[in-house]
């Protein structure tokens, strides 16, 4: 037997350390090569650490939310044959308090097949006595425990109340329904912890507890008034905490300067609707964000500060000719940026593609650390969600963020009567220390008259 | 006429004190031994049961120590065999007949289904049919379809029957004295995989004894187990297991190996059926496990299932689970996979500890 230790790897050029967001594997569990030993992020990656060998965990190198140096020890594990570890084997690793092996669950050392005398409770009478009764002795040590301890209890019905929908039936095993129709509650106002949400008999108790603190004399046995108790810590881990450092550090150095236009859109929805009817089966369909894409990218062209990241510290503004677009993406676990490289190079179709690429990447967790990075402006869109106005806070350390609202058809005043008209707002920030409003401005006046006249959009 | 209210006869035999190991061959014969002493009316026959002392040897030594018309030898009749015996049964004999195997009783269901089971209630209680058949059951031994059925859900399913399934030797005898004494045909299913040992279904494990167990312990002499009372063959507190014959062995490892504490209800009659017994246990844990080794779709675990529901309803925490022999012939070469073993009856009893 040896141990084999393995190192947090280097995931990415230039990353010094990495976050472990997940174990995979605790201490005592086998492992197979290949097998995933645990998630770790960097910047805005998540890589799964898999395991190059067959063994046994003995201990991990630290606490999920830990960062870890690249290099640094992140499972040990006994294997077959020599390890790759020749130092200190009694020396634990950081985090191997958990180690202990899983003698627990073993069965006693029992002879095979021998069952203890005492197991065996005849349920009828012992027919070997001399005049063998057709009744029978029940055993009068029979298990004292009645009521009902169901094995989930122990993990802690969660205080948090769950509020059903009025026609969505309560799951719930029978004993529990029982238990509640006995005590005149009704299952449809307790809220379920359970497996698939339903109530257990600790979600009961935690009812039954909450109603007789609460102004039972109002709301009766009805969850949807009753006091609720209770909080949750929830530590920021992984991309969480990378997006309230990367949040907070854009908005504590930044001067946002917000400035909201509003867009009549309705030639480009109509041409839109054109492209798509002619081209969309060969070509995919667009949606608005590749034809905005191609405006800002335009508008670039006129306002090539707007197209920079700001090193504050050297005091140096770098413009790029290239546009990097970052997309704000939503993904499961938070926000993300994924980067539409020269988008100065696409056209629609292909910014199109492009983007349904790299945000499908980002939602599974797959996108490559560089398609996560090197934005030079960054457009932010909530789609059907966009409401009338936004305030975008800057994609750090870039220096402008253009958001997109809402598409609405809207009264318009045009020679003197009422147009209906479809209208959508843009609201972009700008860093104020570097772009003036009266540029921020014209910025988005230039974009907007690519909007407003979209065939100037490809006829330059 | 018999009287149908008969009283067990009261054990007066010393010999029923003084145990000796028994594997559970020796102990079925036993019961035989004992029941050709003390009931001359008692005669054992069957396919090669006579001379020979049957292919599992169960009736070793009768026909040199009874004579050839007390335990003789049958034509390869199924039919014939069970249909002489009702008549026998019904003119004051207590024949105790032997099918081969489980696997060769269907040429015989009508003389059990028509004839057997009903002569009580088609003769207003004039006659009865005292009859025993015995029968080895069950997998476990390389036979394959022909040689490892579990047929007791067709047995269950007839009015009139007794259905009888011992998992151990001293069960064994008691339980088949008994089902000789009783005045209604009995079905007599013998777990031919327990016939030497328990079989907790690792099979790559060393064979254990009988010998090396407490329920091999077997009195010599006469004594009865009812016809109509599980055992608690393992108290627990987690969940109960429903089970019989080689299942109730596997449901033991499965407990030690998961270390759920489950009790065992070994059912030994499947019908009369000790309901109360399952009732208790059920209330008492909240959960239930049915395991048994006969296909599933229709098998006996559906109608305890069902039992379980219309009885313990409200005490339920968890869904009932069953273990059972998948809907296939029992086959040759996955023997393993089909049999349920200790890992598919322990992963049932997570499921229900986890619901």
């Amino acid at each position: 037997m040896g141990i084999h230790v393995i190192k947090m790897p280097d995931v990415g050029e230039g990353i010094a350390e990495c976050e472990v967001v997940a174990w995979r594997v605790q201490p005592g569990d086998a492992v197979k090569e290949d097998q995933i030993l645990a998630d770790v992020m960097t910047d805005k990656a998540t890589v799964e650490i898999p395991s190059p060998v067959h063994g046994t965990v003995m201990a991990l190198g630290g606490k999920v939310g830990e960062s870890l140096a690249v290099g640094a020890e992140l499972v040990r594990l006994e294997i077959e044959g020599a390890g790759n570890f020749k130092g200190d084997a009694a020396k634990p690793a950081a985090a191997s308090a958990g180690a202990s092996a899983p003698a627990a669950d073993e069965p006693a050392d029992v002879p095979h097949g021998f069952v203890p005398e005492p197991q065996r409770v005849a349920a009828g009478a012992a027919s070997v006595s001399a005049a063998p009764s057709a009744e029978g002795v029940r055993d009068p040590g029979a298990p004292a425990a009645r009521h009902p301890a169901p094995a989930s209890s122990g993990s802690g019905a969660s205080s948090r109340a769950i509020f059903r929908d009025a026609n969505e039936k309560p799951l719930a095993a029978p004993a529990v329904r029982k238990r509640a129709w006995d005590m005149g509650i009704e299952l449809q106002y307790v809220g379920g912890s359970g497996a698939a949400g339903r109530i257990t008999h600790a979600d009961l108790d935690n009812f039954i507890a909450g109603r007789q603190r609460g102004h039972s004399a109002q709301s009766g046995a009805d969850s949807r008034y009753a006091e609720l108790q209770g909080e949750e810590a929830v530590p920021l881990i992984g991309l969480r905490r990378k997006i309230a450092e990367k949040m907070q550090l854009s908005k504590r150095q930044i001067p946002h300067f917000t400035y909201v236009e509003e867009v009549d859109v309705t030639e480009l929805e109509a041409l839109r609707t054109q492209l798509n009817a002619r081209y969309g089966a060969e070509r995919g369909k667009l949606t608005l964000l590749p034809l905005l894409m191609r405006a800002v990218v335009l508008a670039i062209r006129k306002f090539p500060e707007v197209n920079a990241r700001f090193d504050d510290q050297a005091g140096i503004v770098t413009r790029y000719q290239p546009v990097h677009l970052g997309i704000a993406t939503q993904t499961d676990a938070g926000l993300m940026v994924p980067v539409i490289r020269n988008a100065e190079a696409r056209d629609p179709w292909s910014s199109a593609k492009e983007i349904v690429r790299l945000a499908e990447a980002a939602r599974t967790g797959k996108a490559a650390r560089d398609e996560l990075s090197g934005s030079t402006i960054t457009i932010t869109s909530l789609g059907p969600l966009g409401g009338i106005v936004s305030t975008p806070v800057i994609n750090h350390p870039e220096v402008a963020i253009v958001g997109v609202n809402r598409i609405l058809e809207r009264p318009v005043v045009r020679n003197g009567g009422l147009v209906p008209r479809k209208l959508m707002n843009l609201s972009s920030s700008f860093d104020h220390r570097v772009i003036d409003g009266m540029v921020a401005a014209e910025f988005i006046q230039t974009v907007r008259g690519y909007l407003e006249s979209p065939a100037t959009l490809f006829v330059e | 006429m018999r009287d149908i209210e008969k009283e067990p006869v009261a054990a007066e035999d010393a010999a029923a004190e003084k145990t000796t190991p028994m594997t559970m061959i020796q102990a079925l014969r036993s019961a035989m031994d004992v029941m050709m002493e003390r009931d001359s009316n008692v005669v054992v026959y069957g396919q090669d049961v006579g001379y020979f002392g049957g292919v599992f040897r169960v009736t070793d030594g009768l026909q040199a120590k009874y004579g050839k018309h007390r335990a003789f030898d049958a034509p390869i009749s199924e039919g014939g065999i069970v249909g002489t015996a009702v008549g026998m049964a019904a003119y004051g004999l207590r024949p105790v007949v032997e099918i081969q195997f489980a696997d060769y009783f269907y040429p015989a269901t009508d003389q059990i289904v028509s004839e057997a089971a009903r002569l009580r209630y088609r003769s207003a209680g004039d006659f009865t049919s005292p009859l025993t058949i015995r029968m080895p059951c069950g997998g476990g031994i390389y036979g394959g379809q022909t040689h490892s059925q579990s047929p007791e859900a067709f047995f269950t399913h007839v009015c009139g029957l007794r259905t009888v399934m011992p998992s151990n030797p001293y069960d064994a005898k008691g339980l088949l004295i008994a089902s000789i004494e009783n005045d209604d045909p009995v079905i007599f299913l013998e777990p031919k995989r327990l016939y030497n040992g328990p079989f907790d279904g690792h099979h790559d494990r060393p064979v254990v004894s009988w010998s090396k167990h407490d329920l091999g312990k077997v009195p010599e002499g006469y004594y009865t187990v009812p016809l109509d009372k599980a055992a608690i063959f393992r108290p627990g507190a987690d969940l109960t297991v429903l089970t019989y014959g080689t299942m109730v062995w596997v449901s033991e490892a499965a407990a030690n190996e998961t270390g759920i504490d489950a009790e065992i209800i070994d059912l030994r009659t499947l019908w009369p059926l000790d309901l109360d017994t399952i009732v208790e246990s059920v209330k008492k844990t909240g959960r239930c496990v049915v395991v048994h080794e006969a296909t599933k779709t229709s098998g006996f675990g559906a109608e305890l299932a069902a039992l379980v529901q219309e009885h313990c309803f409200y005490h339920l925490e968890a869904p009932i689970e069953r273990v059972a022999g998948w809907d296939t012939p029992y086959p040759h070469a996955q023997e393993w996979a089909y049999f349920p073993g200790p890992d598919r009856v322990g992963a049932a009893f997570k499921r229900a500890m986890e619901a």
